[in-house]
């Protein structure tokens, strides 16, 4: 290096003194603006940045409630919640998610026709959320993914809870069925109670009693890492579980019902006369409600619902039927009641019954010869009730059939019932569009005489109707939920009964004759239900026959199987302390007698038994 | 009479003495030096979700820095002065060959195999300030217009090479090291305003030269909320991570952003903000006041040193680590875009720690081997 001079270096030195003196300063300004901005946001924007902290952290999981069981009235389990197990993927743990699926596939894990929406979820999820590949694996699914889980890193078998049905169609329209929910389904029941994840009730049973099937569902707050694995709890609340319910229904009788119409269109209902307990509300044809709960696509549900049988329909409380001759003991009790009838005045039936005016005559069944009320009931005479009937005007009829809940809803607990039609004057004017069909014509009259015509009612109004009759007026509301019991507070709430009696002013003896009359339909000669049960059999009854299609018509030729008459029967028994009410329809049954009596006696040998 | 070069100006010094002037340790420094290190060490603990290899590989490079640092301390600086031109040559070579046979890892080809993979552009970190500090040194301060050119030229040279390969940070750091020369040897203020303005002109050029990554790291900092999980999501989860600190700190391993991975290259780069997380304010500040106590002692060591040479020398050294703490820090509270800058003796990583430490090695060298001089 060069020689300087020492005046050289002080110079130099001063030089570089001054320059470092304002690096210094200038490391000085660098340092307070460093510090103020980690005064910025570590203190004055810290909270801001906690709570992003914690956003970024924490998560809340949601923890269903279990949804509460159903059984019957002796315990019987009717719905219970199943661990379902499910094929589940996280995507970022997986290296080649097409060649996984693509295993998947070839192992049978997962339906190909399923890969696209898989696909789809995939692209449009979280990478670190799991997506269902496989909503439920049979055993040997299971079986096989357990043999070569190690090729499969981040895809897992998760368990769920479901709804199953052990008994499946048989309770099918009693309990109805559960599914996955929807935005309708929020817009009826509170959102918040709900973590998405449930099934809510959506018909029947489940549907309206799901506010206390469901429960209440808790939280998981949890740790998370950047991937969205959980990392540690952080504190749960617990889910409260749904109530469970019992119900009225006894399943050994539903079964036996069920077994007896599965094979049939049609419905069974009855009803325990002394609390309005429905022990059997059997639809036929049903459906196994498990595929609801275990999720149908979009084409099996419209297979379903383009079925001819339509299985979805309730006919028990939706089905609306001409009762046909069933009504007969009741508008008997109104003509006696009201002093049109004289029950020992005997009235001659020679098959057909006249009117003024009219050019054909209305027919008869059969030929009667002369009967008097018991008699016209035992043997269905029709002549006898056409003649009542325009004694009796259909204002009069209308206004003693409206007593027995006809023409209006039964209030049964469960939705979607419908009200049937008891037809009057004022009716038809409210009802009909064109002037000509406003008007009421005599005809009309004579033909409701026997409940056809313009009459509609439920096989669940027959049902209640014949309650009223076994027991003399007084009857309860029927309903299908007995009692509910809440798990957590291990207590059992029953379900008072609601006494109807409209009936109140009936004399005793019109009852009698009445129940005489129907003990003889199946008890005596001549009844139209004779010979189809044992001897002294402990029951009162009445058979019914709808017309859907005009005799006259249909002369000489064969009647297509769907416009057959449906067969109808009603009953209570024993006659004397009626323990059931039934009602029974067979559609395109022909006759009450040989296509719904049949039934009442499978239900009531074994009711009877007990 | 022999005695030691005294000054009488406020910023004396006291010469190191006895024990440290045999060893060629400054005590104080080095004192600095190991705790740094012990915050290191913890950091890196928890920044590795307590991975015990992770800090066992980190204190073996610790080890092997402090050692490049004693020897390097153990010659004078006179020594360096000699060796600098050549080094700077050798560098120069070295960053040429890396454009043509570098090795290319991540985009970026700054390595070059010769038995061990390594960056020249680490070496030039320490031949720079040898270079500029031995030639203006050479002659008289303060420069002419032709030295001030000859020193420019060396300051850009291997600064272009390295931003080619591409090293954003690097160039920065090592052009600043040289450019901080010239400015202390007294370049008139015209010049620098001059160098300025032409430094504010090149910026579109330098623009458009970007690579894409970098343009989008500068957009990411000028509004890091435009593209969340891409660019601005170091930015994000830094900010989040150091603002959530509060005042006191989460407390060591309980840092969530660092644990729960929200916050990536967290033993490297961004370390810093692990450390606001979990020490909090007070914590951060204390560390600042053992890096602003370095970079203080070193600044001393310049003002005291015995000649011209040493001086620039020292000085540059300590204001070049002044900048990788500044460019560091700034960069993860969001005051400067991301540059890959890590935080020094602090980031995990070997050979700037090294490169670090032979720096200050000679900051050392610089203090205990004052030549006796005749009163």
């Amino acid at each position: 290096m060069k020689f300087k001079s020492d005046a050289t270096q002080e110079t130099e030195k001063k030089i570089f003194l001054s320059r470092i003196l304002f690096s210094v300063a200038v490391v000085f300004l660098l340092v307070l603006l460093m510090l103020l901005r980690l005064v910025q946001l570590q203190i004055y924007d810290s909270d801001k940045y906690k709570l992003r902290s914690m956003n970024n952290t924490i998560r809340t999981h949601s923890l269903p409630a279990t949804r509460g069981l159903i059984y019957d009235r002796n315990n019987q389990i009717l719905a219970e919640n199943q661990p379902v197990f499910q094929l589940e993927m996280i995507p970022e743990q997986i290296i080649d998610i097409e060649q996984t699926l693509k295993s998947l596939i070839e192992l049978e894990l997962i339906n190909e026709r399923k890969l696209e929406t898989i696909k789809d979820n995939i692209s449009k999820n979280y990478q670190f959320k799991s997506i269902v590949l496989n909503n439920r694996l049979t055993q040997r699914q299971m079986a096989v993914f357990a043999n070569n889980r190690t090729g499969f890193k981040g895809v897992d078998i998760k368990a769920r809870l479901s709804r199953h049905y052990p008994k499946k169609e048989v309770t099918a329209h009693a309990l109805g069925y559960v599914g996955t929910i929807s935005s309708m389904d929020y817009s009826v029941f509170d959102p918040s109670l709900y973590t998405g994840q449930e099934q809510i009730g959506k018909t029947s049973v489940e549907r309206d009693y799901e506010r206390l099937l469901h429960g209440k569902p808790g939280n998981e707050e949890v740790l998370v890492n950047v991937r969205g694995r959980v990392m540690e709890s952080l504190g749960r609340k617990p889910f409260a579980p749904g109530s469970d319910l019992i119900l009225t229904i006894d399943i050994e009788l539903q079964e036996i019902a069920y077994e007896a119409m599965k094979d049939k269109k049609g419905a069974v209902v009855a009803i325990d006369p002394s609390n309005g307990e429905i022990l059997i509300l059997v639809s036929t044809p049903s459906y196994d409600p498990n595929l609801f709960s275990r999720g149908m696509t979009k084409l099996e549900y419209k297979a379903f619902e383009k079925n001819e049988g339509k299985p979805l329909f309730n006919r028990a409380i939706a089905g609306q039927y001409p009762p046909g001759s069933v009504i007969k003991p009741m508008l008997g009790l109104a003509g006696l009641h009201l002093g049109f009838i004289d029950p020992t005045k005997y009235e001659p039936c020679d098959g057909a019954f006249f009117l003024p005016n009219y050019s054909r005559p209305f027919k008869d069944w059969r030929t009667h010869g002369p009967v008097n009320l018991k008699e016209a009931i035992q043997a269905s005479c029709d002549v006898y009730f056409y003649k009542t009937a325009i004694k009796m005007g259909i204002d009069n009829m209308s206004a003693f059939l409206s007593k027995f809940n006809l023409g209006t809803l039964t209030e049964i607990d469960i939705g979607h019932e419908k009200a049937g039609i008891v037809p009057n004057p004022a009716w038809k004017k409210n009802n009909f569009k064109s002037k000509e069909n406003q008007s009421w014509y005599k005809g009309e009259t004579v033909i409701a005489g026997i409940g056809q015509g313009y009459m509609l009612t439920t096989p669940l109004q027959l049902a209640f109707a014949t309650s009223m009759i076994a027991n003399k007026g007084k009857s309860y509301k029927p309903h299908l939920v007995k009692g509910i019991k809440n798990s957590s507070l291990n207590n059992t709430e029953y379900i008072k009964p609601v006494m109807v009696n409209r009936l109140n002013d009936i004399d005793q003896n019109h009852w009698e004759i009445i129940h005489m009359a129907m003990k003889a339909v199946v008890n005596q000669k001549g009844g139209t239900a004779y010979g189809m049960f044992d001897t002294d059999y402990p029951l009162a009854g009445k058979t019914g026959s709808s017309q859907l299609y005009s005799t006259e018509k249909a002369q000489g030729e064969t009647i297509p199987e769907h416009l057959k008459d449906h067969g109808l029967f009603i009953g209570f028994a024993p006659p004397d302390n009626p323990k059931i009410a039934l009602a029974i329809i067979v559609e395109n049954g022909v006759s009450g007698r040989t296509a719904a009596s049949p039934v009442a006696k499978k239900i009531l040998d074994v009711f009877l038994k007990e | 009479m022999m005695a030691y070069n005294t000054n009488k100006d406020i910023f004396s010094l006291k010469p190191s003495e006895g024990l440290q002037q045999r060893l060629h340790i400054d005590f104080p420094l080095l004192l600095a030096f190991l705790a740094i290190f012990m915050i290191s060490l913890t950091a890196i603990y928890s920044a590795s979700n307590s991975n015990i290899d992770a800090v066992v590989n980190q204190a073996i490079k610790i080890l092997i820095s402090i050692s490049a640092m004693a020897v390097v301390a153990q010659f004078s600086p006179l020594s360096y002065g000699r060796v600098g031109p050549w080094l700077f040559l050798l560098c120069l070579v070295l960053l040429i060959l890396v454009l043509v046979i570098g090795e290319t890892r991540n985009g970026a080809t700054r390595w070059l195999n010769i038995g061990i993979s390594f960056q020249p552009s680490e070496l030039m970190k320490i031949a720079m300030p040898l270079m500029i500090a031995r030639y203006i040194a050479n002659g008289a301060l303060p420069p002419t217009v032709f030295s001030v050119g000859v020193s420019i030229t060396i300051v850009l040279v291997p600064s272009v090479l390295i931003m080619l390969e591409p090293d954003l940070g690097t160039s920065i750091l090592i052009a600043f090291s040289g450019l901080v020369v010239i400015f202390l040897s007294g370049l008139k203020k015209r010049y620098l305003a001059v160098a300025l303005g032409l430094l504010l002109a090149s910026l579109p050029l330098m623009w458009s030269n970007m690579h894409s990554f970098q343009k989008n790291r500068v957009l990411a900092f000028l509004n890091p909320g435009s593209d969340p999980t891409g660019s601005g999501y170091h930015l994000i989860q830094s900010k989040i991570a150091i603002g959530s600190g509060g005042l006191f700190g989460k407390g060591w391993l309980n840092s969530t952003q660092g644990q729960l991975d929200f916050l990536p290259e967290r033993t490297t780069d961004f370390i810093f903000a692990i450390l606001a997380e979990e020490f909090g304010f007070l914590g951060i500040s204390l560390l600042i006041g053992i890096y602003l106590f370095i970079i203080g002692r070193g600044i001393m060591i310049a003002i005291n040193a015995q000649d011209l040479f040493s001086r620039l020398l020292a000085s540059s050294i300590s204001l070049t680590f002044f900048v990788y703490v500044f460019v560091n820090i700034a960069m993860t509270t969001g005051l400067l875009p991301v540059v890959g800058i890590p935080l020094p003796l602090i980031s995990s990583g070997g050979t700037s720690m090294v490169t670090l430490m032979i720096g200050l090695g000679m900051l050392m060298s610089v203090q205990t081997h004052k030549r006796l001089v005749e009163k």
